[in-house]
């Protein structure tokens, strides 16, 4: 074979290798993907506002038998993220290791919806998200499973209605605002004012996006994002069907209340850290985190750039004995990566 | 035997022509898709901004231009987030009253359940019928 034959078999082995790419994209994005519900069947047993309450049900449609487990996601994102597939959703196998799962879905902010405070969230929502849970499940206490946002809303509520919870799992949850990394310390040294408590706006989801693509490099550029995607065509169909769906919900953040962000970042970001320092309210209640009695799993992850691992850690030095457990992986990959598992079954054996 | 197999590879140029049949079929797959397929759209244009996202369109700063700033009169927005606080208030005045319906209807069947506290069951006075039986007291009055 002659010099120029070698060439001409590389642009022809070059030329097969894209056109296989964009045929394993064009079979990808014409089979059904993702469209942003959770996989589990369940039914909605509470609605308020755009809150609905969802107990996951089993093979014959009936809810499962056990102590309750209510799922709190961040209100800034989509629930489904504790329910993606069959097969690898946190909820379901919670469900299937013998609880009574409900999950609050908070939905999509509306324009009014910018006047919610962290007291509409604590005192409101999940407060009656849990009188139904108790209510339906027959129960005088709820194990409460936190995630991100969600485990800082589910902290606040279980110090005010500490009778309620019997376990309380903090995902990812930052409690130390002075730690470096995360959205509101990259905010606060970049020198931006936060949003506006009195004079709230209802912060568009593309510009919630854009805080969390700020803290993955790379991930803010469009040039960069598509390199991605035409690197990753080369994986297998099912680990692309797997990012298509995490990508559904990567992608697909919610709009977020300007009055609860204004809010969460007075009290909590850098400079303030009110649950470090002891001076967290709600609806100007203080927060009195010694009400805190009952088992507290705390779980951070080693490459989360979003809630940085120590911050979440700290939970030790406020909730001395709390149980916290740092896992390999980043902020969405331990509650539904592949290595999720892991972290499911350390929170099935907590909450038995 | 062996020279016949060597015969019978395609030469470069006859796989070259192949591989440009092959484009010409993956770039009529995803015309056809576009045409017949309204999500493929959709689904194409997120995947060309580097997302998978599946059924809407990937979020960019022109769909929120709109949401941006604070509405100059609030008055409205005010008004329905009140609303929404309200039925909270009213989900949880519901609630304890279904606490207090389940709580008494336990506490009766405790109570009839209790041993010593199985009466025989008692002929209901016939209230129903006096009341409606002319020349009662209650039937006087409400004539």
């Amino acid at each position: 074979m002659t010099d120029r034959e070698r060439e001409l078999e590389a642009l022809l082995a070059l030329s097969e290798r894209g056109r296989a790419k964009l045929d394993r994209l064009h079979s990808l994005l014409t089979s059904a993907g993702h469209y942003g519900a959770g996989a589990t069947p369940y039914t909605v047993v509470y609605t308020e506002n755009k809150l609905r309450l969802l107990r996951l049900l089993d093979a014959d449609g009936k809810p499962h038998a056990g102590p309750p487990v209510l799922f709190i996601p961040a209100p800034v994102s989509r629930y489904f993220i504790v329910d993606l597939l069959p097969g690898r959703s946190f909820a379901g196998h919670i469900a299937a290791a013998g609880f009574d799962v409900f999950i609050a879905d908070f939905g999509e902010p509306t324009a009014e919806d910018r006047f919610c405070d962290i007291a509409y969230y604590v005192d409101g929502l999940i407060r009656r998200s849990v009188r139904k849970t108790l209510a339906l499940s027959r129960a005088a206490q709820v194990n409460v499973v936190g995630y991100c946002l969600g485990g800082t809303l589910s902290l606040l509520y279980t110090a005010l209605y500490p009778e309620s919870v019997a376990r309380l799992v903090l995902l990812t949850t930052t409690v130390d605002g002075d730690v470096k990394g995360g959205i509101p310390w990259v905010a606060h040294k970049m020198g931006l004012g936060g949003e506006s408590y009195d004079t709230p706006r209802l912060v568009p989801a593309v510009e919630v996006k854009s805080w969390f693509e700020m803290l993955a490099p790379g991930s803010n550029s469009v040039a960069g994002r598509v390199n991605d995607l035409w690197d990753r065509l080369d994986d297998p169909p099912e680990r692309l069907r797997d990012a298509r769906t995490m990508s559904t919900w990567v992608d697909d953040i919610v709009p977020a209340p300007g009055r609860l962000l204004a809010e969460l970042y007075q009290q909590f970001g850098p400079g303030r850290n009110g649950l470090m320092a002891g001076t967290a309210a709600v609806g100007g209640r203080a927060v009195d985190l010694a009400a805190i009695t009952m088992p507290l799993l705390s779980v951070s992850a080693e490459k989360d750039a979003i809630a940085p691992a120590d911050g979440v850690d700290a939970i030790k030095s406020i909730v001395p004995h709390a149980n916290v457990i740092r896992l390999s992986g980043g902020h969405v990959g331990i509650v539904a990566g592949r290595s999720a598992p892991v972290l499911w079954q350390r929170v099935a054996e907590f909450l038995a | 035997m062996a020279e016949d197999k060597t015969n019978n590879e395609p030469t470069l140029v006859e796989r070259w022509l192949r591989d440009q049949q092959q484009w010409q079929r993956t770039i009529l797959s995803y015309l056809d898709s576009m045409v017949k397929d309204e999500d493929f759209l959709v689904h194409l244009g997120n995947a060309m901004r580097g997302s998978l996202l599946a059924g809407k369109p990937y979020p960019t700063a022109s769909t929120a231009m709109s949401d941006q700033e604070p509405p100059a009169d609030d008055r409205l927005d005010r008004v329905l987030f009140a609303l929404h606080q309200l039925q909270g208030q009213l989900n949880d005045l519901a609630m304890t009253l279904d606490e207090i319906r389940d709580a008494v209807g336990g506490a009766r069947k405790i109570a009839s359940a209790a041993p010593g506290n199985q009466k025989p069951p008692q002929r209901r006075p016939p209230s129903k019928s006096a009341a409606t039986k002319p020349g009662t007291r209650r039937a006087k009055r409400r004539a």
